[in-house]
């Protein structure tokens, strides 16, 4: 897929080793302006040390990355002014309050923003003068955001930006992303929750042991993948494995619980067969569930590892 | 220029909430400040009853609550917000983050000196200290040796991987420093060994400098290689500090910074040889020890013919003071030179012969009160250090007048003008032998 235009990073043939292993090993790639991307990976799959080497905190020991034509390891001043970014595991001095926070991370840079329109913006205007160990994680994970904005960036960067958070919290932190990018802003986030991933990126790069192992739209992956969707059952008296196996457009039966996982090529053609199945024997449905492929599938069918880590069965 | 101007006015922004911070942080608090108080008191219920109180000890009292500060507070303070991973946030700044770490030092710098300022104020409310002779040189004392010990804090930070380390390391420096360094025990009361000892370690340096800088009249100029001693200990520390501290949380320290640590601390050694080289690891004798050894026979042997007349010219001297008479004549003068530092120093030889340039200079200046003058030094001599003390002192003065300094000129006194060193020299000798013939019976009121 081609990318959208104008590109706002490039990373190009990004190495880094620590010890031997190769946290990234040579990946490419780019965020248009106004786009969300996302690095997906299981733990330690490399996303972390590349935002490191995007954000300035890392070097590479090979490549290059560039923020609007700016190259972050030539002109680290000049690209940092460009960019906003919430890290993991961050945190402030307990007796802070976000005002001073704001007003001291935004006195760096050339076109900060206002401080109090920060603070609405973030919904932490009630809470300004409030020192950061009296702050709900909710409203210290807004606080780092407002931070990540002080600077106007044209890029924001977010680590795991809703590691930890209540539902409400992520539910209200996808709004936010969403809106810089309806912004106009790049965003470069990297997660290791693949709705997350499916729901608010554009694109997506999927990351395994340092290299990427796939990238474009979460839609265009899960439609190129191999996997179909499947159906889970769950019956009032027991259905023999023989029975379902010879459903209409069932590929595979594999147990779950005390219900069953049907793998399927023909979805109607499965339904139905099982309704009729059901029906004619006096048997009643407790659960009946379809499930359409997701990113966790396409990782699947592309490294062979379950999304856990754990190698496949079979 | 307008990079630079963003620069200076965040970390401007950043100094200040350092500055803010540190005053809401218990733990700064109680190292800053509480700590340096408790030795405060501990000191003056010991050495209250000297005249005056703490005067002699003022140098250790500084280094401690500068070693507080700067080798415990500000690693303290540095670590934690490392692993909270708050350096971490703040490398994302378009700053080089030394201009940050700059910024924390010049805020600790601050912090020292008022609690610095802190300890001299008590002291002097509390037990009758007198302030700083000169406080330019004292502030420049504290400066250098500040500036010293932040380094030292520097290379504790990086060589620490959380806040207990800190203290574990922190506790390192400072217990022996405290302890055989010359630091908490007064130098002159540790065995020969642990005085030579002391020469290795930068405490003695920083008590030496901050002493000199307090009641010195010449001040840290006197005080050439402490300064080198603290800058070399202090400097080289610095830089190991800078080169490895880790600005990640987490992250365990390495061998090679133990092994830039170890090379820090050869600058310790160095200085340690050099100072056995140059004599200035020799350990100190009490000062008292050149008058202490005068015999009565070298006493017996100074002769009192050959000087002027009270009246006279030179060396006038007037006769006791009736009732309410030195108010009187002196004004408050008599205030003045009772809590004047130079006259109350821990060397009480120099003392007695700082007092006794007060005369002579008043006298050589022809002062109005030239005579009275002379006269109230006699009597504020002979009440501080009893007539037989006073004696010996006097006789060194005689007996050794090219020894030990003198003042030529004594602007907080009102004596501002400036007088040839050797003519100063002559009158002491010429007072001394006033008093001391009196104190003998040789010359009759």
């Amino acid at each position: 897929m081609p990318d959208p235009i104008p590109v706002s990073v490039r990373i190009c043939d990004l190495s880094k080793r620590y010890g031997g292993v190769d946290a990234l090993d040579g990946i490419s790639f780019n965020v248009g302006a106004g786009e969300i991307f996302g690095l997906l990976g299981p733990n330690g799959a490399g996303k972390t040390t590349a935002l490191e080497c995007v954000l300035g905190l890392r070097r590479p020991d090979r490549g290059s990355v560039s923020v609007s034509g700016i190259d972050v390891l030539e002109n680290p001043g000049d690209a940092k002014q460009l960019i906003g970014a919430v890290l993991q595991a961050a945190t402030l001095q307990d007796k802070v309050t976000p005002r001073k926070a704001l007003r001291l991370f935004a006195s760096f840079y050339r076109k900060p923003a206002d401080v109090g329109s920060l603070l609405g913006q973030f919904g932490l205007s009630d809470m300004a003068d409030a020192p950061f160990d009296s702050l709900s994680g909710g409203l210290r994970q807004r606080l780092f955001l407002a931070l990540a904005f002080v600077n106007n960036p044209s890029l924001v960067v977010l680590d795991e930006p809703t590691a930890g958070l209540d539902p409400r919290s992520r539910r209200d932190l996808h709004d936010i992303i969403v809106g810089m990018r309806d912004a106009g802003r790049s965003v470069l986030l990297s997660t290791h929750d693949l709705d997350e991933a499916q729901g608010i990126c554009d694109r997506v790069a999927i990351l395994d042991r340092g290299r990427i192992v796939a990238a474009a739209r979460p839609s265009e992956l899960i439609e190129q993948s191999r996997s179909g969707p499947r159906v889970e059952v769950r019956t009032l008296k027991p259905i023999r494995e023989a029975l379902l196996a010879s459903l209409d457009g069932v590929t595979r039966c594999s147990r779950k619980g005390d219900g069953w996982t049907l793998e399927t090529t023909h979805l109607n053609g499965t339904i139905a067969g099982l309704s009729q199945s059901v029906e004619a024997t006096g048997n009643q449905f407790l659960e009946l569930r379809i499930l359409r492929p997701s990113l966790e599938d396409v990782f699947l069918s592309i490294t062979g590892r379950a999304w856990d880590g754990k190698k496949e069965d079979g | 220029m307008s990079g630079d101007l963003n620069r200076s006015r965040g970390l401007y922004r950043h100094f200040i909430l350092t500055l803010d911070l540190n005053s809401r942080s218990a733990q700064a608090i109680a190292y800053g400040y509480l700590v340096p108080v408790l030795f405060l008191v501990a000191y003056g219920s010991v050495f209250r009853a000297e005249t005056p109180a703490l005067l002699g000890q003022m140098g250790q009292l500084l280094t401690i609550t500068i070693l507080g500060g700067a080798c415990f507070g500000m690693p303290t303070a540095l670590v934690a917000e490392r692993e909270r991973g708050i350096w971490r946030r703040y490398r994302l700044l378009p700053i080089p983050t030394g201009a940050l770490v700059g910024s924390v030092l010049a805020a600790r710098l601050v912090i020292v000196v008022s609690a610095a300022a802190l300890q001299i104020g008590l002291a002097h409310v509390v037990y009758g200290t007198p302030l700083p002779l000169n406080p330019m040189q004292t502030l420049a004392a504290v400066f250098l040796v500040t500036a010293a010990f932040l380094g030292l804090g520097l290379l504790v930070a990086a060589l620490a991987d959380d806040v207990p380390s800190v203290q574990a390391l922190g506790q390192c420096l400072f217990l022996p420093m405290i302890m055989i360094g010359g630091v908490g025990i007064p130098l002159l009361a540790l065995p020969r060994w642990a005085q030579e000892l002391a020469g290795f370690m930068p405490g003695r340096y920083a008590v030496d400098l901050l002493q000199l800088g307090y009641c010195d009249l010449a001040g840290i100029r006197h005080g050439g290689f402490n300064i080198v001693a603290l800058a070399v200990i202090g400097g080289g520390a610095a830089c190991v500090g800078a080169k490895t501290f880790r600005w990640e949380a987490g992250r365990r320290v390495g061998r090679s910074a133990w092994a830039w640590a170890a090379a820090a601390l050869l600058a310790w050694l160095a200085i340690g040889l050099a100072a056995a080289m140059t004599g200035h690891l020799a350990p100190e004798l009490p000062p008292d020890i050149g008058y202490a050894a005068i015999t009565d026979g070298e006493i017996d042997s100074i002769t009192f013919k050959d000087l002027p007349g009270d009246q006279e010219f030179v060396s006038r001297l007037a006769p006791p003071f009736g009732d309410g008479e030195r108010e009187k004549a002196l004004g408050d003068f008599a205030v003045k030179l009772g809590s004047w530092g130079p006259g109350h120093g821990a060397d009480a030889g120099q003392s007695v012969r700082y007092l006794l340039c007060v005369a002579g200079i008043a006298d050589v200046s022809q002062d109005l009160r030239e005579g009275e003058i002379a006269r109230h030094v006699l009597d504020d001599l002979r009440a501080r250090y009893g007539d037989e003390r006073l004696s010996r002192i006097l006789a060194w003065i005689i007996l050794y007048p090219r020894d030990g300094d003198v003042l030529t000129s004594v602007p907080a006194l009102g004596l501002s003008r400036r007088y040839r060193e050797d003519i100063v020299r002559e009158r002491t000798v010429l007072y001394a032998k006033k008093f001391l013939g009196r104190l003998r019976g040789r010359i009759k009121d």
